[in-house]
């Protein structure tokens, strides 16, 4: 028998992963090579003529402080954005970690973020935070606080505020499930032994999801470092180029500016900042599928 | 009891703080235009909902084409994501094909930022005539749901009960017939997850969208931004068509709000 069943789960193996072996050639080897090749490519939209440029688009992002300002802006704001959403998503799932009424209903309407586009989010933003038509901006002026949401100064801090509205639900959602997938024992133990709730909370609880909020943490700001969208939509990256993200960056670049060698270069750069932390983030995940098997 | 009660005011206070956007859109959707234009706490009820119809088609606008691009494009994401996940994890779960090398090529695609395909996409899709098609997007968003949709299947078949499996093989039943009449029965509810999350994230993708459509195949995500930029004092209008935008996603999660759940979680944390 095993011979010839060990020849069928080859041939198997290989038509069932077919599909999915031609759409990596198709649209992750065919395309990584494009955008490298690309790189190293003298291509602008303006100028007919495309030729191999070897290293002068690196040496030119180099030179372009755009570049680096996008780099920072992006670190900083996914770094301070993952932080604040980590936390207030973790004390939330703590509120929510008990039974209440209206729990249900309650719970259904805080993953509602989740379900919204976050350029439609950024739209929805546009409309209330509006200074003539916005309700935000009405409520300030009423209770008498002169506040410019976009104003050079506060930019910063009001893209802050509006991703952490947004995608808090996300890291609610997950640290919510990853307390209930403590075992009932641990708390009951930790009362026996007279612990405290905050005790219980800082000496078991925590402890014993570290490697979770780790992953939450870690899925959150490498999404956070892709922030497109919603920046793009509120702000253009602007005032000036203050609150240009990466992606902002490589995407006008590429198609206001038309230069899509410098802009192919600047995504390979992004990549290669972020290849090392690669085989750590995958160990994490795999511990966590329980991986090996 | 009063304790509890306490709870609930503060799950609502913050509920409430995470959908005023949400709320906010409605609030102007609902009001007339003379209402709109006279400051933000004039409450009048416009009560003919001119400013859904006037999205619907009404005044010329295009949204409702995007909207049926949104809905073609979500939809064939998640057909061809799960054509290309589901045999492929069983493949890498139970034949051992690959070895963990797939897996951890999901996982490191997974970490690499979107923006970095934008460009080569761009020029692969250009060169194929595929530019402004839905096909373009069905492509370009199955590759990028294809990983989350891996983890969540392997995840699935790994907790299947092998004993099943192997029953079968022993009554001489081939990988074929295991695969379909065992398996893929076994397996609704990461359907459903893997269903639910790739349904929402192509109606919520932009950026592929903006590079790769330019109106013919243009969805909602990027009509409604484009709408605040080309009507900026329609306000009514754009409220009434973001409403409608986030319609169908919010009610198909809602509905599947366990799978949703269940998939988010088991892409992250082991649930």
């Amino acid at each position: 028998m095993s011979v010839t069943f060990n020849k069928e789960r080859k041939v198997a193996g290989w038509l069932l992963s077919a599909p999915l072996l031609l759409m990596l050639a198709a649209l992750l080897i065919w395309p990584v090579y494009l955008g490298v090749k690309t790189s190293f490519t003298h291509d602008v939209l303006s100028e007919f003529a495309t030729y191999g440029a070897g290293f002068e688009n690196y040496k030119n992002l180099i030179h372009q402080p755009n570049f680096w300002l996008s780099l920072r802006f992006t670190l900083l704001y996914a770094f301070i954005a993952t932080v604040a959403e980590v936390i207030l998503g973790f004390a939330l799932a703590l509120l929510f970690d008990r039974v209440f009424p209206g729990k249900r209903v309650l719970f259904s309407l805080m993953l509602v973020p989740i379900m919204i586009a976050p350029s439609l989010m950024a739209v929805m933003y546009r409309l209330i935070l509006n200074e003539n038509i916005g309700i935000i901006p009405g409520f300030l002026q009423r209770i008498g606080i002169n506040f410019s949401i976009f104003d050079q100064h506060n930019v910063f801090a009001s893209l802050i505020v509006l991703d952490l509205l947004e995608f808090t639900a996300f890291t609610f959602l997950l640290s919510y499930s990853a307390l209930q997938n403590m075992p009932s024992e641990i708390y009951e133990a930790a009362a026996i032994d007279g612990a405290n709730a905050r005790q219980v909370l800082t000496r078991v609880v925590l402890p014993m999801l570290k490697p979770a909020i780790a992953i939450i943490f870690l899925l959150r700001i490498l999404d956070s470092i892709r922030t497109f969208d919603s920046v793009f939509i509120l702000t253009g990256g602007g005032p000036g180029t203050t609150t240009q993200t990466v992606g902002i960056y490589i995407y006008k670049t590429a198609f206001i500016y038309g230069d899509f060698g410098l802009a192919a270069s600047a995504a390979v750069v992004l990549v290669l900042l972020l290849a090392p932390f690669m085989p750590s983030i995958i160990k994490q995940f795999n511990l966590n599928q329980g991986g090996g098997k | 009891m009063k304790k509890k009660y306490g709870v609930t005011l503060l799950a609502s206070i913050w509920v409430f703080i995470f959908l005023i956007p949400l709320l906010g859109a409605l609030y102007t959707a609902l009001r007339t235009d003379n209402a709109i234009s006279s400051g933000p706490f004039v409450w009048e009820f416009d009560s003919s909902f001119s400013h859904f119809k006037n999205a619907m088609g009404a005044a010329g606008y295009d949204f409702a084409n995007f909207f049926k691009n949104s809905i073609i494009i979500s939809i064939g994401t998640v057909f061809l994501t799960i054509f290309i996940s589901f045999p492929a994890s069983y493949a890498i779960v139970r034949l051992g094909f690959g070895g963990p090398w797939l897996l951890r090529l999901a996982l490191a695609l997974r970490i690499t930022p979107a923006i970095f395909f934008v460009i080569p996409f761009y020029k692969l899709f250009t060169a194929y005539n595929l530019i402004d098609s839905p096909i373009a997007l069905i492509l370009a968003d199955s590759f990028i749901n294809m990983t989350l949709a891996l983890l969540v299947f392997s995840g699935a078949i790994n907790e299947l009960p092998l004993e099943i499996e192997e029953a079968a093989a022993v009554d001489g039943a081939s990988i074929w017939l295991t695969l379909r009449n065992i398996v893929l029965p076994l397996l609704g509810p990461g359907m459903a997850a893997v269903g639910v999350l790739t349904f929402l994230f192509s109606w919520s993708d932009y950026l592929f969208a903006v590079v790769l459509t330019s109106s013919e195949a243009t969805p909602v995500t990027v009509g409604a931004a484009n709408f605040v930029t080309s009507y900026g004092v329609r306000w009514g209008d754009i409220s009434a068509a973001v409403c409608l935008s986030v319609l169908p996603p919010l009610v198909f999660a809602t509905a599947a709000q366990k799978y949703l759940v269940k998939g988010l979680s088991s892409g992250a944390v082991k649930g």
